[in-house]
């Protein structure tokens, strides 16, 4: 099993610190989700307060990043990992990179919650943003669970999940433009509407590189830039192999 | 004789007639030595062939058709026979009661999870599954944290203090609150219980938007009752009869304006995240502009300031505004114009900063101190009508303190006084230079 590859060390100081190493990616995750979170409820909530918090906490995230690194670069200098280990390095270097920006467009999405907080708020109270907000939360949850269970087969579909993200943003773009063009006074707001739109899209992009780097610690199979049906072709064909 | 020895016998005899029987027949075809030897490798033959037999029936693990055995060998069966079947027993119903109690923990209607020393999963139940969407089997061995993300959950893992359970909201399922409980037991082994307290929390939350709600809905008819009789009393046209009354009406509606006031603030105090802000106080300042206030009233008893450091505090301002000045209020209410009233503030080795307000007033008999901070509690109901405390003040005052990691303590003897202390944590006070403003800032 794949979860052997951890487990089957002569030194078990350097199983430890992979697993604390992936413990402190995950943990990362788990912050940088309850960011997105909390940025979202301000949106809903019009709670400007929540928003700037989630802001500031942006700062720790980006801590975070930096430490992880840093461990990682420790890692790669001491104990000059193989195989398996090394795919398990790299791929937390570029998850962290990921779960960084996923925090960055968390900020943004606070920033303008408060800023939209003073406004009046639409009709329909972010209704298609609410609907979105879930695909993504539960996108960046689901990528982060397979990257937790090294579950190649999840990861690869919580990253099919991306084209519903694709299409719900292009729906809400027109329909941002639709209220544009009947009531100019609300530009100012929609227009922030859809830097929020714009963010949620990003998220869903960077979990599915996160699910992307979950195939490759698994299978070693970069499968960056390669469509998705290629991919599950190639990993039902080594899935059979004996 | 029991069948163990006879089945000796037995053999022995069998043994020992086939030996003659050698000897005998050695003498007939003249070699005695010969004759034993064919005889007894003919017995040493059928004991070799009946231990074949034996072997290849344990072997063979069919337990339950032993091998017909004449003499010791067959009582060497039946004990094995009955050793197996007394093995068999016994594993059953250990198995019986160990099915049981995984079914019993199965059915519990809280979620279970069994961690070991690495917080890593061992088993967990149904419940578990659900509340938290584990994978049976796939999960097995993972690190809880690994999949139970929440930022607060994994604090709560790493502080290792178990003393109080703990309380999310659960992470994509809205309207879904989990309570998390540690029990250690065993060698370094954890249980984690889970539980959906989505009904409490919404319970609670309700409580307090009704209490919210209905001190806002008060508070305009209020306004409304208070400001004609504020003009009617000040009306000279008025029956001087009505007077009394009129103004009795104006200090209780004043009153019920108070409390409803301090309801607000207390529900507001219980919204409000958990840990206070960090904005820099001025402690002093504050302390001696409470003390002009009570000073400039007519009639006051003696209030003695001494700060003894310049130390202000991190928090939230209005909050511990509200705080000191409900203590010097309280002291200055409950003690005579002739009484005394001393306010201190200091910080102690500890780096610990302390406000304690002492007062010469009746004091307060001790089996009502802990209940002091309940909501409405009075020690007699005669005393509060008469000064025109709302009973809110210590709710308020305790609350505040919680959110600043800061404690109160009630120390008082009747007829002798009462002192009030609060302790601030040392990471709550700013020692007002610039270099501890920009650690307070980190």
């Amino acid at each position: 099993m794949e979860t052997a590859d951890l487990s089957h060390h002569i030194s078990r100081r350097f199983n430890e610190d992979l697993e604390h190493l992936r413990g402190r990616a995950l943990a990362m995750g788990g912050f940088v989700e309850a960011q997105l979170a909390k940025a979202l409820t301000s949106l809903y909530e019009g709670d400007s307060s929540l928003g700037e918090s989630v802001a500031l906490d942006d700062l720790k995230v980006n801590g975070m990043e930096v430490s992880i690194d840093e461990e990682c670069s420790r890692i790669l200098a001491t104990r000059a990992p193989a195989a398996g280990d090394l795919r398990v390095v790299v791929a937390i270097i570029k998850a962290i990179t990921d779960l960084e920006r996923i925090g960055d467009e968390g900020e943004k999405i606070g920033l303008i919650a408060s800023r939209l907080a003073s406004m009046e708020r639409p009709e329909n109270k972010y209704r298609e943003i609410k609907h979105l907000g879930r695909i993504v939360s539960e996108m960046v949850h689901d990528a982060l669970d397979a990257f937790a269970r090294l579950d190649a087969e999840s990861a690869l579909r919580v990253a099919r999940q991306d084209r519903l993200v694709d299409e719900e943003y292009e729906a809400i773009h027109r329909q941002c433009i639709t209220f544009m063009m009947e009531d100019p006074r609300t530009i100012r707001r929609v227009l922030d509407v859809m830097w929020v739109v714009r963010s949620l899209e990003r998220i869903g992009d960077h979990a599915q590189n996160i699910c992307e780097y979950v195939i490759y610690m698994v299978h070693g199979k970069d499968v960056r830039h390669t469509s998705l049906e290629d991919v599950e072709r190639e990993l039902r064909a080594k899935g059979s192999q004996p | 004789m029991n069948p163990v020895a006879q089945a000796w016998a037995y053999t022995l005899a069998r043994v020992a007639g086939l030996a003659a029987l050698g000897v005998l027949l050695g003498l007939m075809l003249g070699s005695v030595i010969a004759g034993l030897l064919v005889m007894l490798s003919i017995a040493l033959t059928w004991q070799l062939f009946n231990l074949y037999r034996l072997d290849y029936w344990l072997r063979a693990r069919n337990l339950r058709e032993p091998p017909n055995a004449g003499g010791i060998w067959g009582q060497v069966i039946t004990q094995v026979v009955r050793l197996h079947r007394r093995k068999r027993f016994h594993k059953q119903r250990l198995l019986d009661v160990f099915r049981e109690l995984r079914h019993s923990t199965a059915a519990m209607p809280d979620g279970v999870i069994v961690l070991n020393a690495n917080n890593e999963i061992v088993w967990f139940n149904r419940m578990a599954m659900r509340l938290l969407s584990l994978r049976r089997r796939v999960d097995i061995g993972l690190r809880i944290s690994n999949l139970v993300r929440d930022p607060r959950f994994v604090q709560f893992l790493d502080k290792a203090d178990f003393s109080a359970p703990l309380e999310v909201p659960h992470a994509n399922r809205d309207g879904l609150a989990l309570s998390f409980q540690v029990v250690p037991y065993g060698r370094q082994q954890r249980l984690l219980l889970v539980r959906d307290v989505s009904r409490q929390v919404a319970l609670e939350s309700m409580r307090k938007d009704f209490v919210a709600n209905a001190s806002h809905e008060l508070r305009s008819p209020l306004t409304v009752i208070t400001g004609y009789l504020e003009t009617l009393v000040q009306d000279t046209d008025i029956d001087p009869m009505l007077q009394g009354p009129l103004g009795e009406m104006r200090r209780q509606s004043d009153r019920m304006n108070a409390i409803v006031r301090d309801l607000l603030e207390l529900s507001r105090l219980d919204a409000g995240d958990a840990e206070a802000a960090y904005d820099t106080i001025d402690v002093a300042g504050l302390l001696a502009m409470l003390n002009k206030d009570v000073t400039a009233r007519p009639r006051h008893p003696q209030v003695l300031l001494s700060i003894e450091s310049p130390a202000g505090l991190l928090g939230d301002e209005a909050e511990v505004h509200s705080v000191f000045a409900n203590l010097v209020e309280n002291a200055v209410k409950y003690t005579p114009d002739d009484g005394q009233v001393s306010i201190r503030w200091w910080v102690d080795a500890q780096g610990e900063a302390h406000l304690s307000v002492t007062d010469t007033g009746m004091g307060i008999p001790a089996e009502h101190i802990p209940r002091l901070t309940e909501r409405f509690y009075r020690v007699d109901a005669g005393r509060a009508r008469t000064t025109g405390g709302t009973g809110l003040g210590l709710a308020i005052v305790k609350h505040a303190l919680e959110h600043h990691g800061a404690r109160l303590h009630i120390e008082s003897e009747e007829g002798v006084g009462s002192t009030f202390s609060c302790y601030f944590p040392a990471r709550r006070v700013w020692q007002g230079g610039r270099q501890s403003t920009i650690d307070a800032a980190r």
